[in-house]
C-alpha cells in the first residue's frame, strides 16, 4: 500500500476511536443529569464529537488537496523551464539596445504565452485542476458542516436550512408569477414598472 | 583580464523614465474606485428581482420603429458596450436612429442561488422583451445577445420565435464541443453538480482565475508595462482604467444557471444537438426562422469562432448571415474597429429588416 492509503488508513482509524469512546462515555453517562442543561452547552457536547470528525475529514481532504497543488505547480514549473530552453535556444544573448531588447521582450512573451496555452489547453492540465477544484469544494463542505453544528448548537439556523428557504422562496414567486399570469392580473409576474 | 559590458545608453534612459512613469502615476490617473463606468444616460424602465431594464435616452431622429434589446453576457457588467463616448456600442446605434434598451442582470446574492435558465429566459427576458414591445407599440422586436448572453438569446428566440423580428448573436457561445479555448477545456473538467451543491453561486474569484490564464503573458505583464510607458497618455490610460474596472468587477453566477451552462453547452452538448430542456420544453435551434446576424470574432480567445459559428448552420432562417471580424472578443464591442467596422454593418442590417 502507498504512504496516502497508510494515512487515509490510520486516520480513518483515529476516527473510528474518537467516535467510538465519545458515544460509549455519553451512553454510560448518567441520563438524568442531562436534564439540567438545555441550553447550548449541552448540545454543543453532543455535537462536539461530528466536530472533531469533521476535521479528521478536513486533514484526509487536505492530503488531497496537497497533492493537486503540488501538480498544479510542478506542471506551471516544468512548462516554465521548457519555455525558458526554447527562448535561451532562439535568444542565446541579450542584446543591449533599445530596438533589439523590444523585440527580444516581444519574443519572451509569444514563447511563453505559447507554452502555457498549450499546457491550459492540455487534458492533463484540466484534469488536475477538476481534481484541485473537486478537493477544495471538499474542504469547503467541512467547513460549511462544522458551522452548521456551531449554528444548530446556537439554535440557529444552518446553511442548509437556509438553503432550502431559499429554495422554496424561488419556486413561491414562479409559482405565485405563474398564477398572476393566468389570472390575467400582472403581465409581468413579479416585475414592476420604475 | 577586464570585461567589459556595453549597454546601449538609451535602455537605462529607458528604464528610468519607467520608474519616473510609475511613481508619477498616482498623480496622473484615477484610482478605478474613483471612477463611473456610466456613460450614456438611461432610464430604469423595468426592474425584476435584480435585474433592470435600462432604456437609453437618444437625441438621434430615429430611423427604425422595431427597437433593439440587448442581452448582456452574465459574466462582468453591461458597460462595456457604453464603456468610451468614441468606443461606445450603445451610443453608435443610438446615433444610427436606433432605440436602445438593454437588460443589466445585477448583482445575484445568495438568495438567487436557484436562478436557472428558465428564470433568464422564461421570466426575465420574457418579461423585457414584452414590456419593450408594449413600449414602442411594436409586436416584435430586434434582439441582441453577446457571450452568454447570446446563448441566452438564442434559447428564447428559438422558444418564443413569435416575438422577435431579428436576431443579433455576438460571439455567442453555442458549441462547447467545438470550443477549443481555455475556458472549454476546464468546463469539461468541473465537477459542476459538486461546486454549485456546495458553494451556491459561483463566485467572481472562480472567473479571475479562468480570465487569467488566458493570456497570462499579455494580460499579466506586457498589458500594465504599456500602461505605466503610456502614463501621459491621457486617452490610452482613462480607457485603460475603465476596462480594467469593467473586468474587476463581474458579478457572481447564480449556481443552477451556472450548472445548466455547463452541462448543456459544454459537458453534454445539449443546446447544439437540439436535446437542452429549459423548464419542460425542448430547445430546438430549427425553430428560430427570423432573420440572424451571427457576429464572430477570429481572434477570439474566449469564445472561439469554431463555438460560435454552428448557430449560423442550426437556425431555419433564411435570411442569415455570418461575419468574422479580424479581432478579438472585447475588440468586436468596444474599439475603434467596431465603430468603423462592425457597428455600421449591424446598424445597416437591423434598419433594413425593422418596421419604418
Amino acid at each position: 500500500m502507498d504512504s496516502s492509503g497508510d494515512y487515509k488508513k490510520s486516520l480513518d482509524y483515529y476516527k473510528h476511536v474518537s467516535l467510538f469512546w465519545t458515544d460509549l462515555l455519553s451512553l454510560m453517562s448518567s441520563r438524568p443529569q442531562m436534564l439540567t442543561s438545555t441550553g447550548p452547552f449541552r448540545k454543543l457536547g453532543v455535537n462536539a464529537k461530528l466536530a472533531s470528525a469533521e476535521m479528521i475529514g478536513v486533514n484526509q481532504h487536505l492530503v488531497e488537496f496537497n497533492n493537486h497543488l503540488l501538480e498544479y505547480y510542478k506542471q506551471l514549473m516544468d512548462t516554465w523551464n521548457e519555455a525558458q530552453k526554447q527562448f535561451g535556444k532562439k535568444v542565446p544573448e541579450i542584446p543591449t539596445d533599445t530596438e533589439h531588447l523590444d523585440s527580444t521582450k516581444r519574443i519572451w512573451i509569444d514563447i511563453f504565452e505559447n507554452y502555457f496555452t498549450r499546457l491550459f489547453d492540455s487534458p492533463d492540465f484540466a484534469e488536475n485542476f477538476g481534481k484541485l477544484v473537486s478537493s477544495e469544494l471538499e474542504l469547503a463542505k467541512h467547513w460549511n458542516n462544522i458551522s452548521s453544528i456551531v449554528l444548530e448548537s446556537a439554535n440557529l439556523p444552518t446553511k442548509k436550512e437556509i438553503d432550502e428557504l431559499y429554495k422554496e422562496l424561488h419556486l413561491l414567486r414562479k409559482r405565485v408569477a405563474k398564477l398572476e399570469k393566468i389570472s390575467g392580473m400582472s403581465g409581468n409576474g413579479n416585475g414592476k414598472r420604475a | 583580464m577586464e570585461s567589459e559590458l556595453r549597454i546601449d545608453p538609451r535602455i537605462i534612459e529607458e528604464f528610468l523614465q519607467l520608474n519616473k512613469n510609475i511613481l508619477e502615476a498616482p498623480k496622473l490617473v484615477a484610482a478605478p474606485d474613483e471612477i463611473n463606468l456610466e456613460m450614456s444616460p438611461y432610464d430604469v424602465v423595468y426592474t425584476e428581482g435584480k435585474m433592470r431594464l435600462l432604456h437609453f435616452n437618444s437625441n438621434s431622429k430615429r430611423q427604425a420603429r422595431t427597437p433593439l434589446l440587448i442581452a448582456y453576457a452574465v459574466i462582468n457588467r453591461y458597460h462595456i458596450l457604453d464603456i468610451h463616448p468614441q468606443k461606445s456600442w450603445v451610443r453608435n446605434l443610438m446615433d444610427q436612429g436606433l432605440d436602445v434598451y438593454m437588460i443589466d442582470w445585477g448583482t445575484p446574492s445568495e438568495m438567487d442561488r436557484y436562478l436557472g435558465f428558465d428564470d433568464y429566459v422564461n421570466t426575465y427576458m420574457e418579461n423585457c422583451v414584452n414590456f419593450v414591445s408594449n413600449e414602442s407599440s411594436v409586436e416584435k422586436v430586434t434582439l441582441q445577445g453577446y457571450c452568454t448572453g447570446g446563448t441566452l438569446a438564442a434559447v428564447y428566440a428559438s422558444l418564443h420565435p413569435e416575438k422577435i423580428r431579428n436576431l443579433v448573436l455576438t460571439a455567442p457561445v453555442i458549441d462547447g464541443s467545438k470550443d477549443h479555448s481555455v475556458v472549454a477545456n476546464l468546463a469539461k473538467h468541473i465537477d459542476v453538480d459538486k461546486m454549485v451543491d456546495v458553494i451556491g453561486n459561483v463566485p467572481p474569484e472562480f472567473m479571475y482565475y479562468v480570465f487569467s490564464i488566458l493570456k497570462p503573458f499579455e494580460q499579466g505583464f506586457e498589458k500594465y508595462v504599456q500602461f505605466f510607458k503610456n502614463i501621459h497618455n491621457k486617452d490610452y490610460v482613462e480607457n485603460f482604467i475603465r476596462v480594467e474596472k469593467w473586468l474587476s468587477e463581474t458579478p457572481p453566477i447564480p449556481g443552477e444557471l451556472f450548472r445548466e451552462w455547463i452541462k448543456n453547452v459544454y459537458q453534454e452538448n445539449l443546446l447544439i444537438r437540439n436535446k437542452m430542456v429549459v423548464s419542460g420544453r425542448t430547445v430546438n435551434l430549427r425553430d428560430i426562422s427570423m432573420p440572424v446576424f451571427t457576429q464572430v470574432a477570429v481572434g477570439d480567445h474566449l469564445v472561439s469562432p469554431e463555438c460560435s459559428m454552428p448557430i449560423h448552420y442550426s437556425v431555419s432562417s433564411e435570411d442569415k448571415m455570418l461575419r468574422i471580424y479580424a479581432t478579438g472578443h472585447v475588440g468586436m464591442i468596444a474599439s475603434s474597429f467596431s465603430q468603423k467596422k462592425v457597428l455600421p454593418e449591424l446598424g445597416e442590417w437591423i434598419k433594413n429588416r425593422s418596421e419604418k
